[in-house]
């Protein structure tokens, strides 16, 4: 029995009262807050399904909450809808299904909605130390457009403490960091040397993207789509894009999809690249960063060549594509890759005869297989600790149906199986590249795609892992909600169990393995 | 005599004052009674050590036990003026603390601290094994009344306990090992032993050095009768524990020369042993002062370390002297005794701040306390006087000691034999090690206690400091001073006290005319100096802190040379430079004032700083191998979130570990098998009758053949 | 065991040639600076051409003279994307290779001359941008960079960001692009410092 079909049994028999609708590929159910655990449970552990996202929207009776989940190998989607008057508190799934726990955090910091039964709510997206208490940003009456005028806490705030152990500190890094590293601020806490807990807490870039984005159009949206990440614009600019054909109908011409897949493919080698160089950095191997930093500068060189842009902005359009590389182009761009996955090969194997380099990332924050489940990592960090999740398989889009890609998988779970893991990726991508640029459909590469109201669930696998995109497009064809699921936001949440027990220097190289942008998961 | 016996008449008064039920008058007249009697105690000291001949106080013969006498020697004079010294200074704070108390309970605790007095007095004056271990149990019963005068807390209690335990093991052994020697020696009065010791057979002579060394190393805090000292010193009323480590400790250390050092004379093997433990007891003792997180074990086990130090000292100087080295015998003892001297004066003004934070905190765990130097600039900067001797950092008076020893140690290039040279240059890293290590330690306790941000409530709102406690410390630190500076006047004071211990004062023998008058050195004698430096020395300081100990001979080739004095004139002068340097950038330049820089957070807190524990954590991970910490994780949870994580790491002394815990398992393992023979028939019990007296006359007609 | 030497004996120097910036390879320089949707220019001479920096109109000039030739540089993120982030941190790798120009990365604002910064500042940065200008001695200088950080960029003005780094502490320098290449944000530092000016630049090419 496919798990579509156990699902459906498991809706209609297990629980009688819901009302289950069979859209496309998507089972809508609409079920009570209270039931609302379990059923998250049983899909979780009994389905294997992964949690997607929560998408929370406010209408004229309360508070709408979505909550998607996706089968793994089934192309199918279950979203559970439930609503919840204002004033009323949901019951929090995350001790039983914990990936959504920074979802419920975030939605209780931004709507005000509590979530019954989840201990750490508040001090999230809005720090306690700068935001005054008792404002939601994301509800409709909140203007966005000006400051608030209240201060925060200020000096009189304090961490959460975790560990209890005599003379253990907080160890605060960040917000600015000595190096490069984006603003955030981490809490390493330790009797010293060896760090036995941590926090993450993010959200110092919070530039309010789902809030600033309602009222605009589409075009404005996409722009903001593609710079609040920057660094996976393509993913998120497709994602964006393809919310808005779904809503409006629209089919795209296969020379689009197939570009656009190669495109996506080209911003993963450059991504890991950029990963690749960090980690080396961080174990002080100057020359292995030097060398993945030059091949990196040759991928921004190349897709600046072939479409005017380092970081292809501007690219990816509603529809399809913004223009039509020509064909010179393309073979440059073929060339480009055939010639980068060389380096990439030298270097990989330089990488893996350096002992020096192993000793410092192998058995180097472990994200055990049994915690990456829990907390339902994504991306590439999820397959080097057994978790072969990746969208392009489970939910096939653009010309990945036709084209899977191979998807390399290690249990280790260190920061030496994600290395092997960016490598095989980059593989993985350039023999996509290839193999598309190969047999390139012909035609036009884009097809018209007027703005139509409705809603959609959008995804696809960025760099760092599957990012879902929900619209809503309201009469006047303006955004009305927009929801960003970043795969940073998934994956920040478990770095933490990565850090158990390493020593503080070791701090920096697990964070350049886990590959991570602040920027994508603070929105 | 007279004066002798004024003395203690003056201690038993302030003893009986004390219950007086006036708390104010009580207090006041207990104070001038009592110190009363130790200057006149500190007068007999000084003028018996200026006179260095031996005066009897009192001779009694006892039935049965013999003779049974006082007599006061140059070197039991020392320790006299070492012990009412530390007595004097701690028994304004020991009074401020009583001054709270109820008469009865107030005239206990002084009763307790005159007898503790009393008894040490007597032991650095006994003439005879009878007076010996007679003053010795007293000032043992002293000190555990001391330790467990917090009857109400349970700690204190079970501290006194185990500290009257082992203190009673040590003396068992140690009378035992006297019995022995006075037996063999035909006589019990400590000289006539120390007379005959050359002549007494060997197996006696290493059994009776071995009972003593191990037996009243106890009270000195020697491995491995150790344990009881943290526990004793830290559980221990505040203003006892300076007494308990700046006085009582040196009570072994005494033993060691009044009872070992004539016996280690005849094997260079006992100095050896006393060398070894000494170094082990020293970085034993840093290693655990690293890692404690109380203020007051933490000065405990540094007492360890220190005592250690000394033992060392000791050891290498009985050893240098058995292998026919007198002089450098001498040069390894000097500087000892004057590590002694320094550690009484150290300890006791650290341990004195430690009981002045205590009152201004109400803790002493440092890892609650920091930033305590704004609240208290004056008891802050006389602990890091302390603080800054004992770790031996130059021109401290505990560098020059530490320092002076180490020289000695490697003296032993002068010595052939392989198997002494290893022993010596082992002692000499493991002291090396402990000096590196204590730097860090007492950084580690300075800046967390004094330096960075109040890490609780109570180190932030500390009350001042009592004047009891910073006026003694200001006299303990121009004390500290004094040694460092007038280092050449002790160095030749300390080589006659130690010249019957080893056959020659060092002092004499070696540049004596430095001490005295330099214009009398020979030429090559001043071309060597000249070579070392010294010249510089004698030309600019007034005061005479250079510490030459020159002799070039086909024997003693020894030339150390190093200058208190003018290394402390360097750092004041380089000080006034950086003074004058910033006074002069001030002027002329705008200086901005900001905050630390702290990485754009929101504020440094407190929790976010170092403590002792984050400090010593290198420490902790390097020697892992020795602490063998268990560890004990819990987790709590609530459905996927983890809640609290809580940690704690114990750590049993590797002493206990590898030593006290085996014995008491065996022990214990013998008595149950012991106990299960008891449960046998009547005949069995004839029958273990039988065996037993079967041995009995066989060991006697063993004997008597014999 | 790998052998990293040899290895980069081998590859020879791979550093672009620099100011001389037709030595930079092709791509180097965006010709969409702004990403925005535009087909690309015929030959990108027009972006090659353009000045990559301006002083803002409160400027206070370069550094002193005695400053320029050992310049210290702290990066503060205030909300940046993560290709901004990239470019910066290529800013010292070898094509680039900003250190020949005497340009230093530094751990804190306590030893920097020139703050970088990136990002539409939102309000949790405010403060921490706020002190780390405030750390800094004189004389300093602050160069913006991205379009971000001019005006908010896309993000504008709104109750999370402050809409540019002016908002919160004085501009010299600014830097436009979304994002600007490391050769622009070199250029950028180098007019902090006083080495290159509009007109100076203008009369090279």
């Amino acid at each position: 029995m496919s798990t579509r079909a156990a699902l459906r049994t498991f809706f209609g028999t297990g629980h009688p009262g819901l009302a289950v609708r069979d859209v496309g590929m998507r089972l809508s159910v609409d079920s009570a807050p209270a039931a609302l655990p379990d059923i998250a449970a049983a899909l979780m552990h009994e389905h294997g399904c992964g949690f997607a996202t929560l998408v929370v929207e406010e209408d004229a009776t309360g508070f709408v909450a979505r909550y998607f989940f996706y089968a793994r190998d089934d192309a199918t989607l279950i979203e559970m809808v439930t609503h919840a008057p204002p004033g009323t508190e949901l019951p929090a799934i995350s001790d039983r299904v914990h990936a959504a726990d920074w979802h419920e955090r975030e939605v209780e910091d931004l709507f005000g909605i509590r979530f019954s039964g989840h201990p750490f709510l508040g001090d999230f997206v809005l720090h306690d130390q700068v935001w005054p208490e008792g404002i939601t940003p994301m509800r409709r009456e909140f203007d966005a457009s000006v400051r608030v005028a209240q201060p925060g806490l200020g000096e009189d705030w304090r961490p959460r403490r975790l560990l209890e152990e005599e003379g253990s500190i907080a160890f605060p890094v960040g917000p600015i960091w000595a190096d490069y590293n984006e603003a955030g601020l981490w809490l390493l806490e330790t009797p010293g040397e060896q760090i036995y807990a941590s926090q993450t807490r993010l959200f110092y870039k919070y530039r309010g993207v789902e809030k600033i984005a309602e009222g605009r159009s589409p075009a404005g949206g996409l722009l903001l789509a593609e710079r609040f990440s920057g660094c996976a614009a393509f993913a998120h600019a497709w994602a964006y894009c393809e919310a808005l054909e779904r809503i409006a109908g629209c089919k795209l011409p296969p020379r689009a999809r197939a570009l656009r897949t190669v495109f996506a493919e080209l911003e993963r080698i450059r991504y890991h690249a950029a990963t690749i160089a960090e980690l080396a950095g961080a174990t002080s191997l100057a020359v292995g960063k030097s060398m993945s930093q030059e091949i990196e500068e040759r991928m921004l060189c190349l897709s600046a060549q072939v479409c005017g842009h380092r970081f292809l902005f501007g690219l990816c359009v509603p529809g399809g594509l913004a223009w039509d590389p020509a064909t010179a182009t393309l073979a440059t761009l073929r060339a480009g890759v055939t010639d980068a996955a060389k380096e990439f090969a030298k270097l990989e194997r330089l990488f893996v005869h350096t002992s020096s380099y192993l000793d410092r990332i192998e058995e180097m924050g472990t994200l055990k297989p049994d915690v990456a489940t829990l907390y339902g990592v994504v991306g590439p960090v999820a397959r080097a600790s057994g978790r072969s999740v990746d969208l392009r398989r489970s939910l096939p889009y653009g010309a990945y149906a036709d084209h899977p890609p191979e998807v390399p998988c290690e249990i280790e779970g260190d920061a030496y199986a994600r290395l092997r893991v960016y490598f095989a990726e980059i593989r993985a991508s350039t023999s996509l590249i290839q193999a598309l640029l190969g047999e390139l459909p012909d035609g036009p590469v884009a097809a018209e795609c007027a703005a139509a109201p409705g809603t959609a669930l959008a995804w696809v696998e960025a760099p760092a892992g599957g990012t879902f995109h929900w619209l809503r497009i309201d009469d006047d064809g303006l955004i009305r909600r927009w929801r960003i699921a970043p795969p940073g936001f998934r994956n920040w949440h478990a770095f933490h169990r990565a850090l158990e027990g390493a020593a503080f220097q070791d701090f920096h190289i697990i964070m350049a393995s886990f590959g991570l942008s602040v920027a994508e998961s603070d929105r | 005599m007279t004066a002798f016996a004024l003395a203690f008449v003056l201690f038993a008064a302030g003893a009986l004052v004390a219950f007086a039920p006036v708390r104010k008058g009580a207090v006041g007249a207990t104070w001038l009674l009592v110190t009363a009697g130790c200057g006149v105690m500190m007068v007999l000291a000084i003028l018996a050590m200026l006179r260095d001949v031996t005066r009897p106080l009192v001779t009694l013969a006892l039935p049965l036990l013999g003779a049974f006498g006082f007599e006061l020697t140059a070197l039991g004079a020392l320790f006299v003026a070492v012990t009412v010294g530390v007595f004097a200074l701690t028994l304004p704070f020991a009074l401020r603390d009583s001054a709270s108390f109820a008469p009865a309970r107030r005239g206990a605790f002084v009763g307790l601290i005159v007898l503790t007095l009393a008894g040490m007095l007597a032991l650095f004056t006994a003439a005879g094994i009878v007076s010996f271990i007679f003053a010795w149990e007293i000032a043992a019963l002293g000190i555990w009344g001391l330790v467990g005068f917090e009857t109400r807390r349970a700690e204190p209690v079970a501290a006194g306990t185990l500290t009257l335990a082992l203190s009673e093991v040590g003396s068992l052994a140690g009378l035992a090992g006297l019995l022995i020697l006075a037996h063999a020696a035909g006589g019990n009065g400590l000289d006539a032993i120390a007379a005959a010791a050359p002549t007494l057979p060997k197996v006696l002579v290493v059994a009776g050095c071995v009972l003593t060394f191990f037996g009243f190393g106890m009270k000195a805090g020697v491995v491995p009768l150790n344990l009881w000292l943290p526990a004793a010193h830290g559980a221990a009323p505040r203003s006892i524990s300076p007494i308990l480590s700046g006085a009582t400790l040196n009570l072994g250390l005494y033993a060691f020369l009044r009872l070992d050092a004539p016996l280690a004379r005849t094997d260079f093997r006992l100095g050896l042993m006393i060398l070894a433990t000494g170094a082990v007891t020293a970085l034993i003792g840093i290693m655990y002062a690293m890692i404690e997180h109380d203020l007051k074990r933490l000065l405990a086990q540094s007492s360890i370390e220190n005592i250690g130090i000394i033992t060392a000292g000791f050891g290498a100087g009985f050893a240098f002297s058995a292998l026919g080295h007198p002089v450098l015998g001498g040069l390894a003892i000097i500087p000892a005794l004057y590590h002694m001297l320094n550690h009484s004066a150290y300890k006791t003004l650290l341990f004195l701040g430690a009981g002045g934070l205590d009152v201004a905190t109400g803790t002493h765990d440092l890892n609650r306390m920091g930033g305590l130097l704004r609240r208290l600039p004056v008891l802050g900067m006389l602990f890091i006087v302390g603080a800054f001797c004992i770790a031996g950092l130059p021109p401290s008076n505990g560098f020059a000691s530490e320092w002076m020893l180490l020289q000695s140690l490697l003296q032993v290039v002068e010595v052939s034999a392989l198997p002494v040279r290893i022993v010596f240059a082992l002692s000499g890293a493991a002291l090396a090690l402990t000096a590196g290590l204590a730097v860090t330690c007492f950084i580690m306790v300075v800046a967390s206690s004094l330096l960075g941000l109040p890490r609780s409530r109570e180190a932030a709102q500390a009350r001042r400091a009592p004047r009891t406690v910073w006026m003694p410390m200001a006299i303990l630190a121009t004390a500290c001073f004094g040694l460092a500076m007038v280092i050449t006047g002790i160095i030749p004071a300390l080589g006659r006290l130690t010249a019957p211990l080893v056959g020659a004062d060092a002092t004499d023998a070696l540049a004596p005319a430095f001490f005295g008058h330099v214009q009398a050195l020979s030429q090559a004698a001043v071309n060597g100096l000249t070579d070392l430096g010294a010249q510089l020395g004698r030309g600019l300081v007034p005061l005479r802190g250079l510490v030459v100990l020159h002799a070039v001979g086909p024997a003693d080739s020894v030339a150390y040379a190093m200058s208190t004095a003018l290394s402390f004139a360097v750092i004041v002068f380089l000080l006034f430079v950086v003074w004058l340097l910033a006074r002069g950038l001030r002027h002329h330049r705008q200086v901005a004032r900001r905050v630390p820089w702290a990485a754009g957070l929101v504020r440094i807190r407190p929790e976010m700083t170092y403590t002792a524990t984050t400090f010593a954590a290198p420490a902790r991970v390097l020697f892992n191998s020795v602490f063998d910490p268990e560890v004990a994780h819990q987790e709590q949870h609530r459905g996927a979130f983890l809640t609290v994580s809580r940690r704690q790491e114990v750590r049993v002394n590797v002493v206990d570990r590898l030593i006290i815990h085996p014995v008491t398992v065996a022990a214990r393992f013998l008595a149950q098998t012991l106990a299960a023979a008891h449960h046998g028939q009547v005949t069995s019990y004839a029958s273990y009758m039988l065996v037993a007296l079967l041995v009995a006359l066989l060991a006697v007609r063993y004997l008597i053949g014999s | 065991m790998a052998n990293w030497t040899l290895a980069s004996l081998v590859r020879g120097i791979r550093t672009a040639r620099w100011p001389r910036r037709d030595d930079l390879p092709p791509g180097a320089i965006p010709a969409r600076w702004h990403g925005l949707v535009a087909t690309p220019a015929e030959g990108e001479r027009s972006i090659r051409d353009a000045v990559w920096f301006a002083a803002t109109p409160t400027s206070r000039g370069p550094l002193p003279r005695r400053f320029r030739h050992s310049v210290h540089v702290r990066f503060v993120d205030a909300g940046a994307s993560g290709a901004l982030i990239s470019e910066v941190r290529l800013l010292d790798a070898p094509p680039y290779n900003m250190h020949r120009f005497g340009i230093f990365v530094t751990a804190t604002p306590r030893d920097a001359d020139v703050l970088l910064v990136g990002g539409p500042v939102t309000e949790a940065m405010r403060e921490p941008l706020r002190k780390a200008y405030e750390a800094m001695p004189g004389p300093k200088r602050v160069v913006a960079i991205g379009d971000d950080a001019i005006d908010g960029g896309v993000f504008g003005k709104s109750f999370a960001s402050a809409g540019g780094v002016a908002e919160v502490i004085p501009v010299d320098f600014v830097v436009p692009g979304c994002p600007p290449p490391p050769a622009a944000i070199i250029q950028g530092l180098l007019a902090a410092a006083g080495r290159i000016t509009p007109q100076a630049f203008k009369e090279r090419v």
